[in-house]
């Protein structure tokens, strides 16, 4: 079946029943918004498959329009003439052929284009663009689809994202440490230069949470939208990585080199730190989040306070056991029982 | 994806400097070449975990022999030993803390254990025959010098050039305890009767260790 669509709009029907036979899909748009589809036949019954085809096929390459001419593939390619007799003809026929969409058409198009991007940096794209439109439409499978057609894709294109609303958050807080870490590391750069001073630890810390939190500003009226997203049980997993690498990072900057249970404990306790202070933050009302920080401070305070407390009672812990063995010796000596006979 | 570019990009920044707590900068020569993927990254991860948690594992139990042997004459000998042995945790917890690796959760556990193991085999030992007071000494560096040939076997087979520092560490921390291993030999570890039992007992256990620490 060849299709020619000289339309403006891109035509998505259900292809259940007449495209089993679609595999392949090149989708080029010309200046004239002239659509040509070419179906490279191999039958596959497998409707999903399919229709994941045709949905990448719907996402447009944004190659140049150079490359559009090259884009063609080489002359393995035929079309097939009506859905009917090739259903099943070219069920044999083709069937030596590649029967997955997805890896055949990418092959086939990084064959020619270096400026190809890769399933992943388009998603990457889609999501980043979809973050304008969360103040409007929420943390929903909208906003990204409304992002995917400022980016001139089909909004059907949000079935690439499987987990939908999840995908978004997590891709911002991704986002997020990973600007974090590139802030921490330019002022770890800074101090190693000598360009600025070393923070103590407790302000380090401080100073670390805040930037991060700030960056959750421009999206605060929706964020216990999506933090209650990140715990859903199938976004636990990913949402609690994050978290650890985040925290991990700052107190890696911060200079922590330990290796005993105090990793684990200074981590534990910054991630305490960091989710009540992202639960106050949510519902303060005060001016550039004054309260936030202030609850923060004495977060930092207090288990700073229980460091050193704790670093007391071990050092009178040692104090009052060895005063306990210098009387228990002493006792020996007096009683004889330390002689030698 | 993103993680691995990340995980790249913490370690190459964290290159050429690390930052103590005083603030101070310290210039810090790596051992082990950056990860190049997540899988690369955990299997460096895990062996590093084990081996530092074996290097404080061996603190501890010398620590123990010590309290039991502390003025017997194999005493200054145990003392020896167990100076090489902090020695070699000093350096794995240098390469923990410059690679980010994550010590073992179980570390508290390993304190008591290791001095309780310690302490409880060279009493037995003692109990038996005085001379096999080296026995435990012996079993264990067996086990641990065997442990670090297979991860040297693995690091070779995998990439030889990629980890030769790496390997070079291992290699001398396993030649240590060959020597502390062939010194207590030496001192008539042997011949304490039922060593074969209780060179079993501490392979056993350190073989579940790895087990379990490769996880934890």
């Amino acid at each position: 079946m060849i299709f020619g669509i000289k339309e403006k709009s891109i035509i998505l029907t259900n292809f259940d029943v007449l495209f089993a036979i679609a595999t392949n899909i090149h989708v080029r748009l010309k200046t004239g918004f002239v659509l040509q589809v070419a179906v490279q036949g191999t039958v596959s019954l497998q409707c999903s498959n399919v229709r994941r085809g045709f949905h990448r096929a719907a996402l447009l390459r944004l190659a140049s329009d150079s490359k559009s001419d090259t884009s063609v593939p080489p002359p393995s390619y035929h079309e097939v003439h009506t859905a009917g007799e090739s259903s099943s003809s070219s069920a044999q026929g083709e069937s030596s052929e590649d029967a997955q969409p997805n890896t055949s058409f990418q092959d086939q198009s990084g064959e020619h284009g270096e400026d190809y991007e890769t399933e992943e940096q388009l998603q990457a794209r889609i999501l980043t663009a979809a973050l304008e439109f969360v103040p409007q439409h929420g943390w929903t499978v909208e906003a990204i689809a409304a992002a995917a057609e400022t980016l001139g894709l089909s909004s059907a294109s949000t079935g690439m994202f499987n987990n939908g609303a999840g995908d978004l958050v997590l891709h911002f807080v991704a986002q997020c440490n990973a600007q974090l870490a590139e802030t921490l590391a330019e002022q770890n750069n800074q101090v190693q230069l000598g360009q600025a001073e070393a923070k103590k630890t407790a302000e380090f810390l401080k100073d670390a949470v805040e930037t991060r939190l700030r960056m959750l500003i421009p999206y605060i009226d929706t964020w216990p939208q999506a933090m209650s997203i990140l715990l859903l049980p199938h976004n636990i997993p990913d949402s609690l990585k994050h978290l650890s690498t985040m925290v991990d990072d700052i107190w890696y900057y911060a200079g922590d080199r330990s290796t005993d249970v105090n990793w684990y404990t200074r981590r534990a306790a910054l991630t305490g730190i960091y989710n009540t202070t992202e639960l106050v933050m949510v519902q303060d009302s005060s001016p550039d989040f004054e309260e936030t920080w202030a609850f923060l401070d004495n977060r930092i305070k207090d288990v700073v306070n229980m460091a050193n407390t704790a670093k007391q009672v071990q050092a009178t812990g040692e104090a009052v056991v060895q005063g306990l063995m210098g009387a228990a010796i002493t006792l020996k000596n007096l009683t004889g029982m330390n002689q030698r006979r | 994806m993103q993680r691995a570019a990340k995980c790249a990009l913490r370690l190459d920044l964290s290159r050429a400097f690390c930052l103590s707590r005083s603030g101070t900068v310290v210039v810090m020569q790596k051992s082990l070449p950056p990860p190049r993927d997540e899988e690369e990254k955990a299997m460096l991860d895990s062996m590093l975990r084990v081996d530092h948690a074996g290097e404080y594992g061996a603190n501890r139990i010398y620590a123990g022999q010590m309290a039991v042997l502390s003025r017997t004459r194999t005493g200054p000998l145990i003392q020896y030993m167990w100076d090489q042995e902090k020695m070699h945790l000093e350096k794995f917890n240098e390469i923990l803390g410059e690679h980010r690796v994550r010590p073992t959760l179980l570390l508290p556990l390993w304190n008591i254990a290791g001095f309780a193991l310690g302490m409880i085999l060279t009493r037995i030992a003692c109990l038996l025959a005085f001379e096999g007071t080296m026995s435990c000494t012996v079993a264990v560096e067996e086990s641990i010098s065997e442990h670090y040939n297979s991860q040297i076997q693995t690091l070779m087979e995998a990439e030889p050039e990629r980890y030769t520092e790496l390997l070079q560490v291992i290699k001398e921390f396993c030649d240590d305890e060959k020597k502390n291993r062939d010194t207590g030999l030496e001192h008539d570890a042997e011949s304490v009767p039922g060593y074969l039992l209780l060179k079993t007992v501490i392979q056993v256990d350190c073989k579940a260790a790895i087990y379990i620490l490769q996880r934890i």
